[in-house]
């Protein structure tokens, strides 16, 4: 039962942050309700949807220190698992999500085992290429559809839940929402626990983490599961919100870069970190990036801003945008 | 009781040995130093001991089991705590937080770690520094946070690797007291490595000495300090020499 207790225990967060946070969920539960664009709309699932993906980057990443570049990998796996039950067996979201995470944390055990043998940079590279060769695999096995994907049919009658098929998308927003929720909540047990605080330790230097007893290697592969499960949930809710899915949009590299930069940029390694992340570059992404592309014309330089933000967060605060609010806490004490 | 015993330990790194056949043991309510000039091989043989580095040959034994060919993280589990000589300070972790990695060796209840993290901060002293971050702390209360941590995973026997490195005089009288409270008080063997040899003279009740990782004395520290091996060790040929000269004018 302490495991519970842990995971509501927010005393150890400032006060200004848990007002910050109620605001914050005010405003997203209230949302729908004010007048918005169908693309405002979608902005926001897709903000819901990238907060809890980073949300996953940055327990192995941010808490664990270990770069992670190949999320897209369970994504894909998560999207693929509801599809392909769906389409074949008629098996609802709700039964489909928990094998697809279960099946995309079976396959970062078969990834994480050799891979943490990696460090650093060596981790890092060694993730984008096993996600390289999972969209490679997929791409040609018919069975999944090959490049072309798999498309979800409509089940006729609407709302249907069962299967989390909407004709408005408000739904959809609420769903992910409540993911949102559910995943915040976990991640906050998760700080408290023994393998949150071991995993910091690691973070810190591997060497006196082992001298406390910690199996390290087996650590990282608890927690690179755990981030996993985040991912490949997420993964399953976009087969359903797209219902198209493909290789291409699921596994590519981009998608895991993407994860990664917003839990940076937000701020690795603290929990409101890749919300943050999420707030500012989600939008950016669709409303400048697609403005830049399109009235402008400068399709691509979407990705030029990224690198040249990748670049002043690295220059400027490591512990991204959060850590620019911790380094002025600490100033004005 | 002997609680570690190291039997004929070497170990090379390519040509280079490190060790060679080292003997010792270290009983259950003993202090014991370890000296011996820079490069003499003491970290070496500390690795060697905590399964750090596996040995070339010879074995360790602790509590009566045989460790050779266990992992640093296995045998830390057994009882066999260290403090390392280069501590590196947490951007993440509130210091308590820090000491509870240590106690989170024994419990997986987060309650039950920060009471037993709280308890050793108090006997060492700097209960105050609880809800602080290990940066904004000086560096002789960063090595007693070190020490907490390692106390928090509740040891049989504490290795300390140049636990004096870098403080001053009043400091180290300080931790003196502490380390002979940790004994006494604790039930903790110690086993330790110093350049400060003030504070293993004082601390120990035998002393092993190593030179181009051999064993070349062991004994009281008032003895071995006496020792032409250990002074020639310390001081080169040319002192001993002079001495000898001295004595017989």
């Amino acid at each position: 039962m302490e495991a519970v207790k842990n995971a509501f225990d927010f005393g150890d967060m400032p006060r200004s942050e848990l007002w910050l946070a109620a605001l914050a969920l005010a405003f997203l539960l209230w949302f729908p309700a004010m007048p918005h664009s169908s693309f405002g709309m979608a902005t926001m699932i897709q903000f819901l949807m990238f907060s809890l993906y980073g949300m996953g980057w940055n327990l192995i990443g941010g808490y664990g220190g270990q770069v992670d570049l190949g999320k897209a990998q369970y994504v894909g796996i998560g999207a693929y698992t509801t599809a392909v039950m769906m389409i074949r067996w008629d098996v609802p979201f709700w039964f489909s999500m928990p094998v697809g995470m279960a099946l995309a944390v079976g396959w970062s055990f078969i990834i994480g085992y050799p891979l943490f043998r990696l460090k650093g940079h060596y981790f890092a590279i060694a993730t984008i290429a096993t996600s390289l060769v999972l969209k490679d695999l997929f791409e040609v096995w018919n069975f999944v559809g090959g490049a072309r994907g798999l498309e979800i049919p409509m089940k006729g009658d609407m709302p249907n839940w069962l299967y989390l098929q909407f004709r408005e998308d408000y739904y959809y927003y609420y769903v992910i929402l409540g993911m949102l929720l559910v995943g915040l909540i976990y991640m906050n047990g998760f700080r408290h626990s023994r393998l949150g605080y071991q995993l910091r330790a690691i973070k810190d230097n591997e060497h006196v983490a082992r001298s406390l007893g910690i199996d390290v290697h087996w650590s990282k592969i608890k927690a690179y599961a755990m981030a996993t499960a985040y991912v490949a949930m997420v993964g399953s809710f976009h087969a359903c919100y797209n219902f198209n899915i493909e290789p291409e949009d699921t596994m590519s590299l981009d998608l895991s870069v993407l994860i990664a930069m917003m839990a940076m940029l937000g701020g690795a390694g603290s929990m409101w970190g890749p919300i943050i992340g999420a707030a500012i570059l989600v939008p950016m992404k669709n409303y400048l990036g697609s403005w830049l592309g399109g009235q402008a014309g400068f399709a691509g330089m979407d990705l030029a801003m990224y690198g040249l933000i990748i670049m002043i967060i690295a220059a400027a605060q490591p512990r991204g945008v959060y850590g620019i609010v911790e380094a002025m806490r600490a100033r004005r004490r | 009781m002997t609680l570690l015993q190291v039997n004929n330990v070497t170990k090379r790194f390519g040509g280079l040995v490190a060790n060679h056949e080292v003997s010792f043991q270290v009983g259950q309510d003993e202090v014991v130093g370890l000296i011996g000039p820079n490069g003499a091989g003491k970290t070496t043989l500390f690795n060697c001991i905590a399964g750090f580095h596996q040995l070339t040959s010879g074995s360790v034994i602790f509590d009566g089991e045989d460790i050779t060919a266990l992992s640093d993280f296995q045998v830390a589990r057994l009882g066999l705590a260290r403090t390392f000589q280069i501590f590196q300070a947490s951007g993440d972790l509130k210091v308590v937080e820090n000491v509870m990695v240590g106690s989170f060796m024994r419990t997986s209840s987060r309650g039950a770690a920060r009471q037993v993290a709280l308890e050793v901060m108090e006997f060492l002293g700097i209960a105050d520094t609880a809800g602080e971050m290990m940066t904004e702390l000086p560096v002789a209360a960063q090595k007693r946070v070190a020490l907490a941590t390692a106390l928090a995973s509740d040891p049989k026997l504490l290795l300390l690797d140049e636990v004096g490195a870098g403080l001053n005089h009043s400091e180290i009288d300080g931790l003196i007291e502490l380390l002979q409270r940790i004994h006494g008080e604790r039930g903790v063997a110690l086993l330790l490595t110093e350049h400060v040899l003030e504070m293993v003279m004082k601390l120990s009740h035998r002393v092993i000495v190593l030179e181009s990782g051999r064993k070349i004395a062991e004994g009281e520290p008032a003895a071995v300090v006496k020792d032409p091996e250990v002074v020639r060790a310390y001081l080169g040929d040319h002192y001993v020499k002079r001495q000898k000269e001295n004595g017989d004018a």
